[in-house]
């Protein structure tokens, strides 16, 4: 019992060291780790819909009135250029080959995508991973949200976007995503 | 026990990747692209010396029967650590390095070095065999890491190397690709141990 006791007391203090220095670490990097996120968030906004300057979140109430039970849309925002709504922006999230993928896409008032910008994925480099590349992601912008998007290998006309090789499962996962944008925007946001 | 010979055991003589096989997963998997590979054999060096140096300075306070919980504690400490650093100061490597930050904590080498090495040594000998590991592991994750994205996808640090007309072989940045190439690596790398081995047990019978 004594022996019990005093490999746990050791084991405790170990552990609590070690709370302590992770503690220290956190406190840290913490905040340069939200301000980063913060940032590239704020980023993408502003290239996924360049022609707003400021942005307003849509509160929790309004998203679910909007969205349904559907759980790829995270967040919607709303784009404003000398307070006239301009657009929207939407985070999604879908499923790829290697996890979740993440990506914002923007819609303009006027019925187009403004752009697309992959944020985070675990796609294969070389091959999901070229989702990131302005070729694939540039042959989103300024298709009209009529007609619903298919991915081909070299995109005519205005409802084909660009196919990644080999990468069927990535290019499917974001097309569809997009689409959801698509069906969302036409049936609650334009008007 | 002499400083070099620790650090050329780890680097060379008893390479973690290419003579002990150890850690496999991870190089598997993230050697797709230099800069990968690069980074997530630094991440290990670093957690490797960390730990290496923490496991010898406490190695007479720790107990024989906790030995093993109180190592891992050390290695997640310092694997959260470098985490949290890498995810403040360098986001687009931890993104592309995803789970396989976290997943240090499982790779096999740094506990092998605390049990086998830093438990039973002073801590700069420790220290220089925690650098000469983590030498060695980025160094074969950087050769195959190298090959598999000049192979796989006709580039080196995302620098392409060849015109449009270059068709890249796909598999080799796929895990089959992974397997073939550190399968040959490991043959190149031990035919020239043997051919050195068996050069000085050469030297060695003449000088008797």
């Amino acid at each position: 019992m004594n022996e019990t006791l005093k490999l746990g007391l050791i084991l405790f203090i170990i552990t609590a060291v070690a709370a302590s220095v992770l503690a220290v670490s956190n406190s840290v990097t913490s905040e340069r780790i939200a301000e980063a996120d913060r940032l590239a968030n704020e980023r993408a906004k502003m290239e996924v819909l360049d022609i707003a300057e400021e942005f307003n979140t849509i509160d929790e109430g309004r998203l679910k009135d909007i969205i349904g039970s559907n759980t790829n849309i995270v967040e919607i925002n709303e784009g404003y250029k000398d307070s006239d709504l301009v657009g929207y922006t939407f985070n999604m999230k879908v499923n790829g080959y290697g996890g979740e993928i993440t990506f914002m896409t923007g819609v303009s008032k006027e019925g187009k995508i403004t752009g697309l910008k992959i944020l985070n994925h675990g796609e294969t480099p070389g091959l999901g991973a070229n989702s990131t590349k302005p070729y694939f992601s540039n042959s989103f912008k300024d298709k009209s949200v009529d007609n619903e998007l298919t991915a081909t290998k070299s995109p005519q006309g205005d409802s084909e976007v660009q196919a990644l090789t080999s990468a069927t499962i990535t290019t499917n996962a974001i097309v569809d995503g997009v689409n959801i944008v698509r069906q969302v925007y036409n049936e609650k946001l334009s008007n | 026990m002499k400083l070099s010979k620790v650090f050329y055991n780890g680097v060379v003589k008893e390479n973690p990747i290419f003579v002990q096989l150890i850690g496999m997963c991870s190089v598997l998997a993230v050697t797709t692209s230099a800069i990968n590979g690069l980074a997530m054999g630094l991440a290990v060096t670093g957690v490797l010396i960390g730990s290496n140096v923490v496991v010898s300075l406490l190695r007479k306070v720790i107990p024989d029967k906790i030995r093993i919980p109180a190592f891992i504690v050390v290695i997640a400490t310092f694997v959260t650590i470098v985490e949290m650093f890498m995810k403040a100061y360098t986001q687009d490597l931890y993104n592309a390095l995803g789970i396989f930050i976290p997943l240090i904590v499982v790779n096999c080498i740094i506990l092998a070095r605390a049990e086998a090495f830093a438990s039973k040594n002073n801590v700069l000998a420790s220290a220089v065999d925690g650098l000469g590991m983590g030498l060695g592991y980025t160094i074969a994750l950087l050769v195959l890491s190298i090959l598999r994205e000049i192979l796989g996808a006709g580039s080196i640090f995302d620098i392409q190397l060849f015109g449009p007309s270059f068709e890249p072989a796909l598999i080799f940045i796929m895990p089959p690709g992974a397997f073939i190439l550190l399968g040959i690596l490991i043959a190149v790398f031990n035919s020239i141990r043997n051919k050195k081995a068996s050069k000085e047990a050469l030297v060695k019978e003449e000088a008797r």
